[in-house]
């Protein structure tokens, strides 16, 4: 089983330089074959975790040693081979859409690259997960940053793909920080940098190591408020690689918080509310965000917020369950949170790539121009359907089978027996619901907006049904994605959990049979069809731009939201007459404030810039000034040292 | 060896006569009697060292002397008068920074610091006094070549405060720490090139440091705000 994670591994890196070596035959064959061995690396891969996984056995090997303290090495256990599949099964579908994702625009050049790095990403993300020693944890963490960092900038001529780029690469660089000084807190009491369970830790230090921790790993979750790369990043990188960053390598992140807050860390209680608290107000916010958002792919980034909240709510859950001795709940909530961490990964894949079908299709991003698609690609409809199902959480499809689990695991809190903790839960469950419904309404909005209807533009009305390669990877994922969530308690009481899910096999059946039987007492029974033109009010032509909007859609969801959004709404006119009956011009303006860009990352940015124009102002001198300081700095050093020693 | 009070005496005297020199060349504006005031200081350090070397019976600090006496008194003023023939400047006259009574003053400051601090350091060395002296002095000297070198404008003198500072470590290694003698050859060496590199600069560009900066910039090679 090494052997054949081991062999995967190598698979993996040859398609890395393939693209590169392979430079006789035309490109298109050489990532052609690249992208075969990125597959059969993958497929390796993840068979390898699942039987790891599946059968529970540990496996631990030595790769590489630089020095006794720092060296390379694997780690199976049955967390992190969950997440090795979970990243291996994700990444296969992504390449089988990539094959004919990566041949539309770009240059020759840009495409190679794109090729080799997808695998390196992949393996960099597949060994943080099993890496065993902090040194190769944070090596390869940073390999997935920056190959994701490059992969993002496919397009780098655009100012927005810039824009976004240094935002990611800042806020990415921002996390790691912060993830050194919690490897390097814990090195100091421990002496080792093996990543194991440790209580060396005095409590102040703990609770900094854990603070350290969640920052530097919630950067990379897009936890609010360390979220805002995150709609940025997805929204300007192919889809492809948008699919990769928000399914799989925001799940890194959250093993990063698993292994790290409750496996080489011991949870306390405090934790668990800090998780809760900052998981509930991401998945709130995230979905409120999403609801105004009418780019295709920003939405769907920001519904990665919503859903990296969720899980992090089940994560506060599981720790304060944990501490009460709960353990049904406890396991529970943790369980659902993994669940949807696989679900998410599946569905959010999903919807990513399907948007790319969409928006190279239309050649937009903005849902406001598009529409109608579901008669020019149906197959992409039905997937992007599907996903939208999963994410909105409706049974029997896997959104649910997950989120059900965290809202069982918060209706068992009246056992706690404390009522501030009742109380914290009651409000918490509250706002889990209302994001759950807002979900819903987002996704109704989105599908609606982009493929009911008629083409809100040329484009959209141009646009046609992508090949069969890129509706494959997706119909996998689809296909995944009502399995898990039919066969949810199969799956969960498989592995080996016996908690109180709901079995949704009958109730799938029912509701198929249900589905069956209306259908046919339609087809039985229908009344005939008439078809003519709808009534526009008595306007004689109607064109696309009488339809429904996305904007109009969410008027009502932004207007309840004005506090959270701060709307300002403008209304100018100017008039020909005094009379004021004859306008000139109108303007009518619906503004939103961006209250983290504007009121936290802005003026901190505002802030470092100030001071480097400082400190480049003093350094941008004359010979002497630099005499100076070193004359100053001596005698400092000189004054220091005679107090000290 | 001589009598050990009056090896402390020549040795106190000669202490006062490098920082007399020291203050001269931080305040001299003729440039002239610069060369000549560096030269007489560096004869000062050979003397020094002769007089060391009578009491402790080390070759190394002959060598030393002889060294000095070669090179810094007699090549490079010679070299540095040759250079001022050629050069259309005779005098300093621009001090940036620190004027040079407040020079003054605030050397005299910087040998208290240097001396208080450096007690503190030294430890043990303290009941041989002539030795801590000499760590002190030349200390301070090194870093009064340092001041000399941020508070005057032009090329030559900036390179006197280099020579000024090469003193300083020459006279602190002559107390506090035996350095080898390869060392001391590599340092003048060092010189030599500061020397020449000095005159290059001199030659080439008027002698001010700031006109270089200008062409530097007209070229777009030295950034400035």
């Amino acid at each position: 089983m090494e052997t054949l994670f081991l062999s995967g591994c190598s698979l993996l890196l040859l398609a890395c330089v393939l693209p590169f070596i392979a430079r006789i035959t035309p490109g298109k064959t050489a990532r052609r074959i690249a992208l075969f061995v990125l597959l059969s690396g993958l497929a390796c891969i993840t068979t390898a975790s699942l039987i790891c996984f599946l059968s529970g056995a540990e496996c631990i090997r030595l790769l590489y040693s630089l020095t006794p303290e720092l060296v390379f090495d694997i780690h199976f256990d049955s967390l992190s081979s969950f997440f090795i599949s979970l990243i291996g099964f994700v990444s296969f579908c992504t390449a089988l859409y990539s094959f004919n994702y990566i041949e539309h625009g770009g240059t020759e050049k840009r495409r190679l690259v794109l090729t080799a790095l997808l695998p390196l990403f992949i393996l960099s993300m597949i060994m943080v997960v099993a890496a065993d020693n902090m040194f190769g944890f944070l090596f390869f963490w940073e390999i997935m940053s920056i190959s994701s960092f490059l992969l993002m900038m496919y397009d780098r001529e655009k100012a927005e793909t810039q824009k976004a780029g240094i935002f990611y690469f800042v806020m990415t660089q921002f996390g790691t920080l912060f993830l050194f000084i919690a490897f390097l807190l814990i090195y100091r009491y421990t002496n080792t940098f093996d990543i194991k369970a440790t209580d060396a830790l005095p409590q102040v230090v703990k609770s900094f190591a854990f603070i350290a921790i969640f920052i530097g790993f919630g950067t990379k979750a897009g936890i609010i408020p360390f979220h805002k790369w995150l709609p940025y990043a997805h929204s300007v990188a192919p889809s492809n690689v948008s699919a990769l960053m928000s399914g799989v390598m925001l799940k890194v992140a959250i093993y990063g918080l698993c292994r790290f807050a409750f496996d080489v860390l011991q949870p306390e209680l405090w934790w668990g509310f800090v998780l809760l608290a900052f998981g509930t107000v991401s998945a709130l916010l995230g979905v409120i965000y999403a609801l105004k958002e009418h780019d295709l792919k920003k939405l769907l980034a920001y519904h990665s917020i919503e859903n990296i909240g969720i899980i992090v709510v089940g994560l506060g859950l599981y720790v304060i369950f944990n501490y009460y001795g709960l353990e049904i709940p406890a396991n529970l909530s943790l369980v659902g949170a993994l669940f949807h961490t696989l679900n998410h990964a599946v569905f959010k894949s999903l919807l990513f790539m399907t948007a790319g079908s969409v928006v190279q299709a239309t050649g937009t991003r903005n849902i406001e121009k598009m529409g109608g698609l579901v008669k020019k690609m149906p197959v992409t409809a039905v997937l992007f359907l599907i996903g939208s199902c999963a994410i909105s959480a409706l049974p029997p499809l896997n959104g649910f089978a997950s989120e059900i689990m965290i809202f069982q695991a918060y209706l068992e809190s009246f056992e706690l027996n404390n009522p501030v903790v009742e109380i914290v839960m009651v409000i918490g469950l509250a706002a889990f619901a209302l994001m759950s419904a807002l979900a819903a309404a987002c996704f109704v909005k989105a599908f609606g907006v982009v493929f009911l209807a008629k083409p809100r533009s040329r484009e959209a009305g141009k646009a046609r049904e992508v090949s069969f390669g890129m509706l494959a990877g997706p119909a996998i994922l689809a296909l995944t994605c009502i399995v898990l969530g039919v066969f949810s308690f199969q799956i969960i009481s498989g592995i080996g959990f016996d908690l109180p899910v709901p079995n949704m096999l009958p109730v799938s059946i029912l509701l198929l049979l249900i589905i069956l039987i209306f259908a046919g007492l339609l087809k039985l029974f229908h009344a005939p069809v008439r078809i003519s033109e709808t009534w526009g009010c008595g306007i004689a032509k109607q064109t696309p731009a009488m339809e429904y909007t996305a904007t109009g859609f969410s008027e009502p969801i932004v207007t309840i939201f004005r506090l959270i959004f701060r709307t300002k709404k403008s209304n100018e006119k100017e008039y020909f007459d005094s009379a004021e009956s004859i306008t000139k011009r109108t303007e009518a303006k619906i503004t939103t404030f961006k209250f983290f860009e504007e009121r936290i990352y802005m003026p901190l940015a505002h802030l470092f810039m100030k001071i480097a124009a400082f400190i480049s102002q003093k350094h941008n001198k004359d010979l002497e000034t630099f005499m100076v300081y070193a004359f100053v700095t001596i005698v400092l050093l000189l004054v220091t040292a005679g107090f000290w020693l | 060896m001589i009598d050990a009070i009056l090896f402390n005496d020549i040795i106190h005297g000669l202490f006062v006569l490098i920082m007399g020199t020291a203050a001269l060349i931080i305040t001299q504006r003729s440039l002239t009697s610069l060369f000549n005031i560096y030269a007489a200081q560096s004869m000062i350090l050979a003397v020094m060292a002769i007089v060391m070397y009578i009491e402790y019976g080390t070759l190394n600090l002959l060598f030393i002397a002889l060294l000095t006496i070669i090179v810094k008194t007699v090549f490079i003023p010679l070299f540095l008068h040759n250079v001022l023939k050629r050069i259309p400047v005779k005098r300093d006259l621009q001090f940036s920074f620190l004027s040079p009574a407040s020079s003054i003053l605030i050397s005299a400051v910087l040998i208290f610091i240097v001396y208080f601090f450096f007690t503190g350091l030294a430890g043990d060395m303290l009941d041989d006094r002539p030795l801590l002296l000499g760590g002190v002095i030349g200390i301070s000297l090194a870093l009064m070549g340092m001041m000399i070198i941020f508070s005057r404008k032009k090329v030559i003198t900036k390179s006197i405060g280099y020579l000024t500072m090469e003193n300083g470590v020459l006279l602190f290694s002559l107390f506090m720490a035996e350095m080898p003698f390869i060392i001391e050859v590599l340092i003048v060496i060092d010189l030599l090139m500061i020397i020449v590199l000095a005159a290059v600069l001199a030659f080439g560009i008027d002698s001010s440091l700031e006109e270089f900066h200008k062409k530097l910039n007209r070229l777009g090679i030295w950034i400035e705000d």
